[in-house]
């Protein structure tokens, strides 16, 4: 055991769908680790894996038509191959995961405090009145107004972004040492966005936890995450830095999402960046990089040879091209 | 500056309630804005706050309750049946959810040669035609693609659709609802791009309808800002995005994300959320979450007042003057 | 948890590029039902042309028989042939079942489209009435009318079943349309200045067609189920004509004696409604569209 050990260690995961199409690689070969007390992003377009990823780290599949192969290695539990029953041990007491629509991870006939209380009495043994008494402190951790009364409230009874705060409450129960936010605050509106984003930071803070923010809007990631991971069809293109991904990207694709977003600080009809097609059919993925149909830069090689992560100047910087842009880039884009 | 032009759509005091009359819903408040012949209004705020039962009242597709709606002069808000329905060819919408903006059972060239059909403007080969071209500028091949079945194409390949049919007629006017909020974000320069093209090929007028403050100004000429069924601020892009004079505007861009990660972390948040339509705040709508608020906000309306040539703000403490 | 739904949703998206269509197989058991109601109504249709025993013929010197080659289904307590009482039989049931239906949708169906469509004073007004039938049990009612209005004859039967299926109809119609009718494409296709009759036919009615079809189906299935209630109290057609109700009421007095007459009628009305079930369940999940999520 090394010195800070990470807190998740993830090696060459694939997960692969059997349809009756044939096999859909949704995440194909993906490693990457994760430090204690570490925000990390996950981008991508819907279709990219991202959400796969963190469901297959999770441990969450269903339980046929799907292969998992690799290692996922959370604080020395190997996730990957364990059984429900196993894993039940580390979910909501190691790994907690909030979903994007949080009606869905909410019994919309349960009062809310009692979705918590369960929680805690079933997972940690607390007797009824700790638990309660805990449930609103959580609540009250969450940002939610006059806790004790909102624990008698359905969740049917509150807004959007209300509801997501009692979902990180329900995550936060079981104190996890990783939170698997997939798409958090989408739905939401910008300035309830933020609120949420701000409790989040607050709370991993406080509960020294590891947050993985798996998104489709780079806004999200840009200032609240120290590492990045962009995804491409099911695989990694690009990892590293956050600043280092937005700044000294490599990889043609990284730099299409980021330009083919318009920005508040660009002037009005700035002629955005756009790259032709949509993402490829993960049925039928081209023999060489994913990317390469849409790519301005692709060679031939880039149509018959698949590009593995290399890494690039900076430490922990790394990129799948062939033909990566190049290195000091100044004021282009 | 602006002041001289006609203005192609005059609205003034729209009112939109829904509900009953025990309980009413003023979804839209009283709303007054122009829009001139060529440019972009873009139209922004959050959830419920009005915008796009604006658009929609626009079209007619929800009745105005009070107020008036002039295109070119004339008054469409009493026109019923056919004067209605002429309507429909000068003024078209795209609404947000491309895929349920198409019947899934219908062809691609069907559902674009549908408002000519509805018209019978065009037959035959001339037809066959114009609907090939309205395909192909918006990127569909209609040699391949016009045959298949609207349930049979992506997202942004249905917004396209969607936007070839609304071109059809030949409309002046084009409302936008949120029409890339539902596409990834490469999807999205692809259609935003496309539109700024149509836009200058057919001389269109955009009501550009969005909550994402980054896409509005990408597109927009002006920018109106809208809280709980009232108009905040309408102004061109730069000034009201750089020094914004209304506070509620002001909380928005600083909760807007920028993708950038030397952009700094975001002042302060709007603490709190909207409250409900049903039982809005006497006076200011705005003054139960704004630091700013007095007395005189809870009393009092504050009304359109115009700051400087075409920037216009609803507060009685407009951020300028506290600036200086 | 929602994965099954998750990876639905993947499989779709990918599908969904697909260029050509990939087309959704019915399966060999949809065509087999198929095919035994083909043969069914085929044998409704041709029973007098068919090499069948009169039906109507007794034969005292074979009574309650069992089945043999020369009667198949064997003969029944009055020596009258079984399998072509069957087939003859069959008649009743398709022709009170088509028929009413006819009448169920074709006031029904129009005005569930119409009042969902045009929604206020005339929706709520007809949804009323239309529950205020549903209020009533049906059967007691069609079993109440039918005791009063004698003679009794086929017409009647249909009629007063297919009043009684127009509410039912109406709401499954009214309920169909009301989903579609709210989605952008409709909003769209009025916006474009389409009539409202052009975006009845075109934009409502083909989208609304699977669901009435299949549920066409499970009504004719539960009209013979009628006809068979009503025949066992003695309110259907009047005797000798036979109709599978008919026949497994007169079979009740002497089940003991000879089962087969219970035997065959029940499976043959069992089978039949079986075939239209499993017809009607598939074709609405084959006709579903698929819409893909983004």
């Amino acid at each position: 055991m090394s010195l800070t050990p990470q807190l998740l260690v993830v090696k060459d995961l694939s997960t692969t769908f059997d349809t009756p199409a044939g096999p859909l690689a949704a995440v194909g070969g993906v490693s990457f680790d994760l430090n204690q007390n570490e925000t990390m992003g996950i981008v991508g377009e819907s279709g990219s894996g991202k959400t796969v990823l963190a469901r297959t780290v999770m441990g969450l599949q269903p339980r046929s038509k799907v292969t998992v192969s690799g290692s996922v290695l959370l604080n020395g539990f190997e996730v990957v191959g364990a059984s429900d029953v196993e894993k039940q041990k580390i979910w909501g007491l190691q790994v907690a995961m909030i979903f994007q629509d949080p009606m869905t991870s909410l019994n919309p006939v349960m009062r809310i405090g009692r979705q918590i209380d369960e929680i805690l009495r079933v997972r940690l043994g607390m007797d009824r009145h700790a638990a309660k008494a805990r449930a609103i402190e959580l609540l009250e951790l969450v940002g939610i107004p006059s806790p004790a009364e909102r624990y008698h409230v359905f969740p049917g009874q509150l807004s959007g972004g209300m509801r997501q705060r009692v979902v990180i409450a329900t995550a936060l129960a079981g104190s996890p040492q990783l939170l698997l936010a997939d798409e958090p605050t989408t739905g939401l509106d910008v300035t309830i966005q933020a609120q949420i984003l701000n409790l989040l930071d607050e709370i991993k803070e406080r509960m020294k936890m590891s947050v993985i923010l798996v998104t489709h809007d780079l806004g999200v990631v840009a200032t609240r995450t120290s590492r990045l991971i962009v995804m491409y069809a099911g695989r990694i293109v690009e990892m590293g830095s956050t600043r280092d991904v937005f700044v000294n990207h490599r990889m043609p694709y990284t730099r299409a999402l980021l330009d083919g977003s318009p920005k508040v600080s660009n002037p009005s009809h700035t002629r955005l960046l756009a790259i032709p097609g949509r993402p490829p059919n993960l049925l039928k993925l081209p023999p060489g990089c994913s990317f390469a149909p849409r790519c301005s830069f692709a060679t031939d090689r880039c149509h018959k040879e698949r590009p593995e992560l290399q890494p690039a100047n900076t430490p922990g910087h790394t990129f799948a091209c062939w033909n990566p842009l190049p290195t000091n880039r100044g004021a282009s884009a | 500056m602006s002041d001289t032009r006609q203005p192609l759509l005059r609205v003034r005091d729209l009112t939109v309630n829904f509900g009953s009359h025990r309980h009413p819903l003023s979804a839209v408040a009283g709303v007054s804005f122009d829009i001139y012949e060529g440019e972009t209004l873009g139209l922004v705020g959050e959830s419920g706050c009005g915008k796009s039962t604006t658009g929609k009242a626009l079209m007619r597709i929800v009745e105005p309750s009070s107020g008036s709606i002039e295109l070119e002069g004339v008054e469409i808000t009493t026109q019923k049946g056919k004067a209605l329905r002429n309507l429909r060819t000068r003024m078209q919408m795209i609404f947000q959810d491309p895929i349920s903006s198409l019947n899934p059972r219908r062809r691609a060239k069907d559902i674009v040669a549908e408002p000519l059909d509805c018209w019978k403007s065009v037959e035959g080969d001339e037809r066959t035609a114009l609907v090939n071209d309205l395909l192909s500028k918006v990127g569909i091949d209609p040699i391949v693609y016009g045959n298949r079945y609207a349930r049979q194409f992506s997202g942004g390949q249905c917004q396209r659709i969607s936007i070839a049919r609304s071109l059809a007629m030949r409309p002046k006017l084009l409302i936008c609802d949120e029409m890339v909020s539902a596409l990834d974000v490469s999807i999205q320069a692809q259609i935003l791009n496309l539109l700024e093209d149509l836009k200058a090929e057919y001389g269109l007028t955009l009501l550009f309808i969005a909550h994402d403050l980054a896409v509005v100004k990408n597109v927009s000429d002006r920018v109106a800002v809208m809280y709980l069924g009232k108009m905040c601020e309408i102004g061109p892009p730069d000034t009201l995005y750089d020094a914004p004079e209304h506070p509620y505007t002001q909380f928005l861009l600083g909760a807007a994300l920028e993708a950038d990660p030397d952009s700094p972390l975001h002042g302060e948040v709007l603490v709190g959320e909207p409250p409900s339509p049903m039982n809005p705040p006497s006076g200011c709508r705005f003054r139960t979450r704004c630091p700013f608020a007095t007395d005189k906000c809870a009393a009092e309306e504050p009304l359109l007042v115009e700051m400087a040539p075409g920037h216009t703000v609803a507060c009685h403490y407009p951020l300028s003057l506290s600036r200086t | 948890m929602s994965n099954s739904y998750f990876v639905n949703e993947l499989v779709e998206e990918a599908t969904t590029q697909t260029t050509p269509e990939r087309k959704k197989r019915l399966g060999v058991l949809f065509w087999i039902c198929v095919g035994w109601l083909a043969l069914n109504v085929l044998g409704a249709i041709f029973a007098n042309v068919l090499p069948l025993q009169d039906p109507l013929y007794q034969n005292y010197s074979i009574i309650n028989a069992g089945p043999s080659l020369h009667h198949l289904f064997g003969t029944d307590d009055l020596g009258r042939d079984i399998f072509s009482r069957i087939v003859f039989g069959s008649r009743v049931s398709i022709e009170v079942s088509l028929g009413s239906l006819l009448i169920g949708f074709g006031i029904g169906a129009p005005l569930g489209m119409l009042a969902a469509y045009r929604r206020g004073k005339f929706d709520s007004l007809l949804t009323t009435v239309m529950y205020m039938f549903l209020a009533f049990p049906a059967i007691i009612a069609t079993i109440a009318v039918l005791s009063f209005w004698t003679p009794r004859s086929l017409l009647k039967i249909i009629i007063v079943v297919g009043i009684a299926s127009i509410p039912l109809v109406y709401r499954v119609i009214r309920t169909a349309t009301m989903n579609i009718a709210t989605k952008d494409y409709v909003i769209a296709a009025k916006v474009q200045g389409a009539t409202d009759w052009r975006i009845l036919g075109r934009e409502l009615l083909p989208n609304v067609a699977p669901i009435g079809v299949s549920f066409l189906l499970i009504g004719i299935a539960t009209v013979i189920t009628l006809e068979g209630s009503l025949a066992f109290l003695g309110l259907s057609v009047n005797p000798p004509t036979p109709s599978w109700g008919n026949m497994i009421n007169e079979s009740r007095t002497i089940l003991q004696q000879n089962p087969w007459l219970a035997i065959f009628p029940s499976l043959a009305l069992c089978l039949f409604l079986l075939c239209l079930n499993f017809i009607g369940d598939r074709l609405r999940s084959h006709f579903e569209v698929t819409e893909g999520k983004l």
